[in-house]
């Protein structure tokens, strides 16, 4: 993300394509969307990029990551 | 430690070259106006999702962009995007896609208002230079014709 310069962004620490959490959870969805926009206030910098400390697993778990990675070297 | 991606999306491109990524040619900063709750606020989606009923987007090089209603009501949402990452979102697009979650926290009062539309496009593209000079200008008039004070862009 700080390669591409945007204006201001918010860094989700999830695995790329669940941006807003695992599919048909609409209170997650919510709940990333609503302290994503709180973010904004904070944000007076160009560049900035703010980390709420969102995390996939509720127990804080990377074993996501693998997965992922698999997924990912199937888009050829 | 986040995953880092770039290392396995230049696998993913090869035979091709690694796609390089690049800073825009203008400063792309512009002040925040208005708190969220009197803005109206627009989702930016590369994942070239539509509407079912609307014109497919054409891997890879396509530039063209969906105006989607901002009604979650408004009906099915496809994704068109070939990236490995798709299995799961095309089975649930709100994912990247929040509209649902938008209008409810405008229903709450937590935003000011939903843009009419939100805008899709094709992520991955490597023509960089049509995407600042022609694809982007075609958005930010989209943003304006609909009166939008904060665009959320959501990578895909």
């Amino acid at each position: 993300m700080s390669k591409v310069t945007p204006p201001r962004a918010v860094f989700v620490d999830h695995p790329v394509g669940r941006t807003f959490g695992p599919p048909h959870d609409r209170a997650r969805n919510e709940a990333v969307l609503t302290r994503t926009l709180a973010e904004l206030a904070n944000m007076t910098q160009p560049g900035e990029i703010r980390d709420p400390g969102f995390q996939w697993s509720a127990d804080g778990s990377r074993s996501w990551e693998e997965e992922l990675r698999a997924e990912m070297l199937h888009d050829r | 430690m986040p995953v880092e991606y770039l290392p396995i999306m230049a696998s993913n491109s090869a035979p091709k070259p690694p796609r390089v990524l690049t800073a825009p040619a203008k400063p792309s900063w512009h002040p925040i106006a208005k708190p969220v709750d009197r803005s109206r606020v627009a989702i930016l989606t590369s994942a070239a999702l539509r509407l079912a009923h609307q014109q497919p987007f054409i891997p890879r090089e396509d530039l063209s962009f969906r105006l989607v209603s901002s009604d979650p009501s408004a009906g099915a949402l496809v994704i068109d995007h070939h990236s490995g990452i798709g299995s799961v979102p095309k089975q649930d697009p709100e994912i990247v896609f929040p509209r649902t979650a938008l209008a409810n926290l405008v229903g709450r009062g937590t935003v000011g208002a939903l843009s009419p539309v939100h805008v899709s496009f094709m992520g991955g593209l490597r023509k960089h230079r049509e995407i600042e000079t022609e694809l982007a200008p075609a958005i930010a008039d989209e943003l304006a014709k609909a009166q939008v004070d904060l665009a959320l862009l959501v990578p895909y």
